[in-house]
Order: structure tokens, then sequence, then C-alpha cells
């Protein structure tokens, strides 16, 4: 690409800019104000269960908190993730973008990065907000509770990175069912692999090698167990686990952004 | 040499702010990928301080062609030329603009000035001049899809000028607007050929074309059958455009059928 016509210290003002662009028009979106409220009264739904568990409200409380910030950050993530590119190709918005000297992979990491920031705020929202229910019900190692959402938002941003380059290849609804669907693969995956070894067939292994490899394995950053239950959680392997979704999300954002150097509008 | 390096050439005339030469676009369209061919040789050549009107009907390949000329589509066969500091110098308006639906106009005008690189002071007073000239100060703070459809073209208009461009592309700059907006994009038309600048705008409404451009091409089935400049045309038609376009597109048989815009 010709060096004047998009200059590095550009780029990364262009990046800055589309993902700030990218935050504004997310985190002012209702849809996502109504799921967050939801999520959160979802929370408080904890205290409910808690108080029919005996003893074990703090338990229940952190237990079904870290499910609900999951289960909403992920679906968050894979329904506005998988608008993000489309909608802009779809109402044409990238006209107005792709008319400046705008290259496409900055197009797609200032999209991917205004929306960590946007879940950020509402991963770490609904963390905090966990957090504080947790300490106030008298839950104990309520800390613990941050790291873990801290890891679910690693988890989540993979997603986003899985969705917005299934985005550029296909519709948005099948973007978003396809996201999700390598979440579920990524919390099982592992157990594809242990099965394997229990059979014979070298093939069947080698099948499970290759969706090991090629799902996310998001059950080995996963701490919601380990942290409910107040076990002890080995950091060292979930830093690396953890280097390895970053990774991921760098590969499937090249590919989003060669898909896109490819597209014409 | 990348295609887009290619594309950014500077070696043409340096008389030539852009141009066409000899291009071709072909698309495959439906589940059978039937081949369609949009543009079919076009040669087009921008000047220095002309307002260039590109008529033609629909389907002509009018808005394909300027989106061959800033890359959104690459061409077939056929050479590519923008001169100048490539797309740092180019202002687009696309038809029917769409824009962010949860921005304000002015953060719209701000999140364009940043593509470009324009430092704070730059962007701050750019983008309120140009709110003024396009007579959206009162809106500026409001939400875009609480816009007009006439507000939204001036937006577009205003943020195809938020880099002080020196070739700017209209792509059907005048729908949409009421007669009040048409004058004053006109106005803003007007004031860019004062100042120099290039404009290229796509149009049906042949007043306009008439009044403004100092050339013009005329499109039909994915060729430019015809350029010259106003006077000529009306030269040849004393009527006006109106009845000169007729005698162009009439008299010019295309080989086959005309092409589709995707």
């Amino acid at each position: 690409m010709a060096a004047r016509d998009i200059r590095r210290g550009d780029a990364v003002r262009q990046i800055i800019a589309i993902a700030l662009n990218t935050f504004r028009e997310t985190v002012r979106d209702r849809v996502l104000t109504v799921i967050v409220l939801f999520a959160l009264v979802m929370i408080v739904g904890g205290l409910w269960l808690g108080s029919i568990s005996l003893e074990q409200q703090g338990r229940m409380m952190k237990d079904f908190g870290l499910v609900t910030v999951t289960a909403f950050g992920v679906i968050i993530a894979a329904f506005i993730a998988a608008t993000l590119v489309r909608k802009e190709v779809e109402k044409r918005t990238v006209f107005v973008v792709f008319s400046k000297p705008v290259s496409r992979a900055a197009f797609v990491v200032g999209k991917f990065l205004g929306l960590a920031a946007t879940l950020g705020v509402v991963i770490g929202g609904m963390g905090l907000f966990l957090f504080v229910m947790t300490w106030l019900v008298g839950g104990g190692a309520s800390g613990m509770v941050l790291a873990a959402t801290g890891l679910i938002y690693l988890q989540v941003l993979a997603v986003v990175a899985v969705v917005v380059f299934f985005s550029t290849v296909t519709s948005a609804i099948l973007a978003s069912m396809l996201g999700l669907g390598v979440f579920v693969a990524g919390q099982l995956s592992h157990n594809v692999l242990s099965l394997s070894r229990l059979g014979e067939g070298a093939v069947t292994e080698a099948v499970s090698w290759v969706v090991f490899v090629i799902i996310p394995n998001f059950n080995a950053v996963d701490v919601k167990a380990a942290v409910v239950g107040e076990m002890t959680i080995d950091w060292a392997a979930v830093a690396l686990w953890g280097l390895y979704l970053m990774a991921y999300m760098v590969v499937a954002l090249g590919a989003a952004a060669w898909v896109m150097r490819r597209k014409e509008f | 040499m990348s295609e887009l390096e290619q594309r950014m050439s500077v070696d043409a005339a340096p008389h030539l702010l852009a141009s066409l030469t000899d291009v071709t676009k072909s698309v495959h369209v439906g589940f059978r990928r039937r081949l369609v061919t949009i543009l079919r040789g076009v040669d087009l050549e921008l000047r220095p301080g002309e307002v260039f009107g590109l008529i033609g009907p629909n389907g002509a390949g009018k808005t394909t062609t300027v989106k061959v000329l800033l890359g959104l589509m690459r061409p077939t066969t056929g050479e590519v030329m923008l001169g100048l500091e490539g797309l740092q110098e180019v202002g687009y308006l696309p038809e029917n603009p769409y824009f962010y639906d949860y921005l304000s106009g002015r953060e719209f005008l701000s999140f364009c000035g940043r593509l470009f690189g324009l430092d704070v002071g730059e962007r701050r007073s750019r983008t309120e001049r140009l709110l003024r000239d396009v007579g959206l100060e009162e809106a500026a703070g409001v939400h875009l899809r609480k816009y007009s459809k006439g507000m939204l073209q001036r937006i577009g208009i205003a943020q195809a000028l938020i880099n002080d461009p020196q070739l700017v592309l209209l792509d059907e700059p005048m729908t949409g607007l009421d007669p009040v907006g048409r004058l004053e994009v006109k106005r803003i038309i007007q004031r860019l050929h004062g100042d120099g600048r290039t404009v290229l705008f796509n149009s049906h409404i042949l007043a306009d074309v008439e009044e403004l451009c100092t050339r013009l091409g005329v499109m039909e089935a994915g060729r430019i059958v015809w350029t010259g400049a106003v006077e000529e045309a009306l030269a040849e038609s004393p009527e006006g455009l109106e009845s000169f376009f007729m005698r162009v597109v009439g008299q010019w048989q295309p080989e086959t059928s005309a092409g589709v815009t995707p």
C-alpha cells in the first residue's frame, strides 16, 4: 500500500478513531442497556437461589453470578460482533470509511477494539456488581470473583474475534450462531481429546487433535468452578492458555482483515 | 507493485487529477454466478479546477465508475489513476448516504476528520465551519438517526469536505433535498469551483448540470459515449441539455443489454 496514502502513524490514529466510534455506537445502543439490566436482575436472582440452599448463599451467589456474566457476555459479544462489520457493509457506511485513506486491517482492528472497550465496561460492571453482592452476603474470597470475571472477559474477546471473522464471510445471524457454536465447542474440546485417547482409532485421535487445535480451549481459562469451590488454581497454566487465546484472536482478526482486503463494495 | 500502488500512480500526465483508461468491470451475480459487465471500456479524465457532470440513465454505470476511481471496486481491465496524495485529497459523498445512528452530526464529522489524521484544533474548526456551511449548526448535537433525508445528505456533503479535498466526488448530491437544500449544495459546489477544486458529480437533474458544470460526460450501458464542454452540448442542441441527452443516448446503440449496478 502506498506509504503516502496510509502512513503508519495515521493507521494507529485511525484505529483509535474507529474504536472510539464503535464504542460510542455500541454503548449507546438501547438493546445493550436492556440486556445488561436483565443480566443484573439475574445476578440479584442469585440471592433467591441462595436463600433456598441451606448455608450456601455466598457460594450460590458466586456460582449463579459468574454463569450469568459468562452467558450474557458471550451473547452480547456474539450478536453485536456479528453486526459490527456486516452492518457497515449492508448500510453502506463502509463507503464513507473506505473512500478515505483507511486500511481494511485498521478498520477490522478498530472495530474489534471498540467492542472490546464496550464489553470491558459491560462485563467489568457486571463483575463489580457481583463482587459487591458476594461481599454483602458474606460469600468470602470475593476478590477471586474479579479474577474469574477477567478471564470471562478474555474468553468473550476470543468469541468477538471469531465472530468478526465469520461476519466477513457470511451473514450476521450465521456468524453469531457459529460464534456461539465455537464457544460451546471450546468448553468441550478438552473432553473430546480425552475421550479419543480412550479409544484405539488413530484417525479419531487425529481428528480430535485437529478439533482441539482449531477450536479455542475456553475451558482451560475457565476458573469459575475453582473460584466457587475455593480450590487452588494453577495460575501459570491459566496464563499460558490465556496467551494462546490472545494468539488465537490475532489469527482470527488477521484472517478477517485478509478477507476484507479482497472485498469490493 | 501492489494493485493499489498502481492505482495511486502519479506517473500520469501532470495536467490530470484523475483518469480512467479503457476500464471494464464485470461481476458475477446470482446463485449461478452469471457474469454481468457493468463498465465496458470507460475513458474519463478529470482536470484541475473543473466541475464535471456525469449523466446517464439508471444502470448506465455512473456509480460504479466513481467506485472504481475510489478503489471501492477493482477494475477488471484498464487503468485507474488518482493523482496528488491519493485518497488523502479526495472527498466522496455516496448515493443515498447512511451514517452511524448513534453519533451526533458533530461527532460524525470529527470522526471523519480523525480518519484523515487532522489534529484536534483543525478538526474542531473545520467541523464547526462545515456545520455552518451546510446549515446544520442547530442539529449538530442531535443523533444522526433523527436526521431527515435532506439533513443526512447535507451532513454527507460536510464529511466529504472535512479534509479540504482537491477532488470532490458527489454521487447524486441533490437527491432528497428540498429547494433550499439544493440551493445550499449548489452554492457549495460553486464555492469549491471558485476555490479551484475539481468536482465530479453524478446527477439526473440536467438543469443542475447545465447550471454548475464546465464539462460533462454522457454515460450509457457502461460507456461514456460523449464528453465535452457544456457549451458544446448546448451548441449542438440549443433547446437544452435534456434534448441533447436524449439525442446522444438515443443515437448510441449498445452492443448488448445495459449493465446493472450490484
